[in-house]
């Protein structure tokens, strides 16, 4: 009875024992903050990156590569719904007859795309890439006036031109419209009679044009993934379009996006895909041709969403910091308030107390200490992760500032994802650090002597 | 005849600074009966509260038997000899030793906690407090329960240290110099108090003082000189 009245007496005489409280208690708060809106920005982040990804992508195919064998092929793996054909190209837009704008400085463009005239021109069979990716989404997800007039029949060649969709935030940046036109800019690689390859320009005869002026086409709408960065970076045209301009073979494929049945076998589906693909190219191993590879979404993006959970686990470095001071924070006024109680352990000792008992006494108040400020942080946490998109608006709409600039990120709010087992991992991560910091101040109090408080004053 | 209260057989005890063994008790014998009231008288350094400290197992004996009712305790492991130091023996001390974060009432009240769980003292508060403002009230402090140490006088901390050390009824009572930081005329008034105690209670008493006034009013007086008993 003695040690949990003694520890609560101390605990309330003591006001400087708030410090040590408040360093738990902001310690807990941050980790659990801080952490929050990371794996908020992670999930919201994949979110993007998966509403313009086909589930798994097969790259890097040969030049000789033909879209029926290859669809036959993995259409024959288990788990597979649907196949749909790519070509992958690149080129320079401008309005017929102007230069196009020279390229901002380098980094914005990389991260949101939409303000360097070059672009990924990619060449998409719509029938059946609705059947792999959310298409039709896309061409939905856009302002009334930049939406494609017949969705059902999004690249249909308009006036005899062949038509152009692209990234609503690029369309808007050009000041470009349904009906404009749209020269890409291009080359191709053509093989001479010495076996030699060179890169000869891409004229407007390629697509049913005239002249040797740049292929013409015609906007036919916009798009919207909510991929910022491929929206700005990628021009969709039709694949048939792309393989007269490139001079390729009717069935030509470059890349084939897949939609899997079972979402939770991705990965090992994509293993197959792979080994079926090889098998059907006769690809060799150990030959010098560049081998087709099958990822997963998540796999081609790894690069980019590791980084964020690696900026993520960092954080959670930083800020455990922040708990080492607490920590020491509480030991030093632990060890202050021992210092000052050594008459009180000489009496206690007198009036029956164990050594154990007295060690128990300041356990109990490091304890406290440190169950108080989880306690208040793990509750303050939550509610400040919760409502931080609130304070985040209250602070723009009272100074001005914000705190939290989300649109750089793409974001309409400030993402947060409360995690139960990092929370809980927080609170065991604290308890184990106060335990350890109180313990040491009150094993010196049970080894500290009793005569000697009680022979002098 | 019974046992005395609290005895102690050929009692030695050495410190030790560095390799040089210090000698403090030598072969102390002594016992203590019940109701008696007995003064230890020794010039600065002779031992005396070692002896106290000894008689009361906050320390051990080099060599020698403490025995507490012809029981031989100074052996027993150190929770047992809390358990009985908590039983057997009140102290009271020269600087009062009183927490100070805690009222009279609750300095007081802490003896009683000290060998009960939460529950059993729960059980028990109304009866235990009822007890604890009696004891204050002989020693005269019944205006001054809820009373800080810091807010009270010299005297009436020593009073609450006192009733602290009755609360438990203890077979004996080791009051280190329980005077030597009070004015005389406040010293009187605790001593009367003790004596009163030990009339009333037929408590014993081992009372270490210097003042051979104080000595001669006891029933018995032990002179220690240089660790040993000398008469």
């Amino acid at each position: 009875m003695y040690r949990l009245f003694l520890a609560t007496r101390y605990l309330l005489s003591r006001p400087i024992n708030l410090l040590g409280m408040g360093g738990v208690t902001l310690g807990v708060w941050a980790l659990i903050v801080v952490v929050s809106i990371f794996s908020g920005f992670l999930r919201v982040v994949g979110e993007h990156v998966r509403s313009a990804s086909a589930d798994i992508s097969v790259w890097f195919l040969p030049e000789s590569a033909r879209f029926a064998p290859l669809q036959k092929a993995i259409l024959e793996i288990p788990n597979v719904a649907a196949t749909a054909p790519r070509l992958v190209h690149f080129g320079l837009l401008n309005r017929p007859g102007e230069q196009p704008s020279p390229p901002p400085l380098l980094g914005r463009g990389a991260l949101q795309g939409g303000d360097t005239p070059f672009v990924f021109v990619l060449g998409i069979d719509p029938e059946r890439d609705r059947a792999t990716t959310a298409l039709d989404s896309w061409l939905l997800a856009v302002a009334p006036g930049n939406r494609v007039k017949d969705p059902s029949h999004p690249l249909a060649r308009i006036d005899g031109r062949p038509a152009i969709l692209l990234g609503e935030q690029r369309m808007r940046n050009s000041g470009l419209r349904i009906g404009d036109l749209l020269a890409v800019s291009t080359g191709r690689v053509e093989r001479g009679a010495d076996g030699g390859r060179s890169l000869v320009q891409v004229t407007a005869e390629s697509v049913g044009g005239s002249g040797r002026d740049a292929p013409v086409f015609v906007v036919a709408g916009a798009y919207h993934t909510q991929h910022t960065g491929y929206d700005g970076n990628n021009a969709l045209v039709h694949i048939d379009d792309l393989r007269a301009m490139l001079g390729l073979a009717p069935d030509a494929v470059q890349e084939i996006a897949v939609k899997v049945q079972d979402t939770a076998s991705t990965e090992v589906t994509a293993e197959r895909i792979e080994r079926a693909v090889r098998r059907e190219l006769g690809y060799e191993s150990g030959s010098l041709q560049r081998a087709p590879l099958a990822y997963s979404w998540r796999e081609r993006h790894r690069g980019f969403l590791e980084g964020v959970e690696w900026q993520r686990a960092l954080m959670k470095i930083i800020l455990i910091v922040i708990m080492i001071t607490a920590a020491v924070l509480m030991y030093a006024t632990l060890s202050m308030m021992v210092a000052e109680k050594t008459s009180d352990i000489g009496i206690l000792c007198a009036l029956g107390g164990s050594p154990r008992g007295v060690m128990t006494v300041f356990l109990a108040c490091g304890l406290s200490i440190t169950v108080c400020g989880i306690v208040v942080g793990t509750a303050a946490g939550c509610v400040s992760a919760i409502y931080l998109e609130e304070f985040r608006q209250f602070v723009l709409w009272l100074c001005g500032i914000d705190l939290f600039p989300v649109k750089v990120y793409n974001l309409d709010r400030v993402p947060h994802e409360l995690d139960p087992l990092w929370i809980l991992q927080v609170a065991a991560m604290a308890i184990a650090v106060g335990t350890v910091v109180s313990a040491l101040p009150a094993l010196r109090a049970a080894r500290h002597d009793p005569l000697v408080s009680l022979r002098g004053n | 005849m019974n046992a005395p209260v609290l005895s102690a057989e050929a009692v030695t005890k050495s410190y030790w600074l560095g390799k040089r063994e210090i000698p403090i008790l030598k072969g102390v014998d002594l016992a203590v009966q019940r109701g008696e009231m007995v003064a230890l008288l020794g010039a600065s350094g002779a031992g005396k509260s070692t002896l106290l400290h000894v008689l009361g197992l906050l320390d051990a004996p080099t060599t020698g038997r403490v025995l507490y009712d012809g029981n031989q305790v100074h052996d027993l492991k150190v929770t047992e000899r809390a358990r009985l130091r908590h039983q057997h023996v009140g102290f009271v001390f020269q600087f009062y030793h009183l927490i100070p974060e805690l009222t009279a009432l609750q300095n007081v009240l802490l003896t009683r906690m000290m060998q009960c769980s939460v529950a059993q003292y729960w059980r028990q508060r109304k009866a235990t407090r009822q007890e604890a403002e009696s004891i204050l009230g002989d020693v005269g402090l019944s205006s001054r329960l809820l009373h800080r140490p810091s807010e009270l006088s010299g005297g009436e901390r020593q009073r609450v240290a006192i009733a602290r050390a009755l609360l438990q009824n203890p077979r004996v009572v080791l009051a280190d110099e329980p005077t030597g930081n009070l004015d005389s005329e406040t010293a009187d008034g605790v001593m009367d108090l003790l004596f009163r105690i030990n009339r009333e209670r037929q408590l014993a008493f081992l009372l270490v003082t210097h003042n051979e006034e104080l000595a001669k009013r006891c029933h018995r007086v032990v002179r220690l000189r240089d660790g040993v008993v000398v008469n």
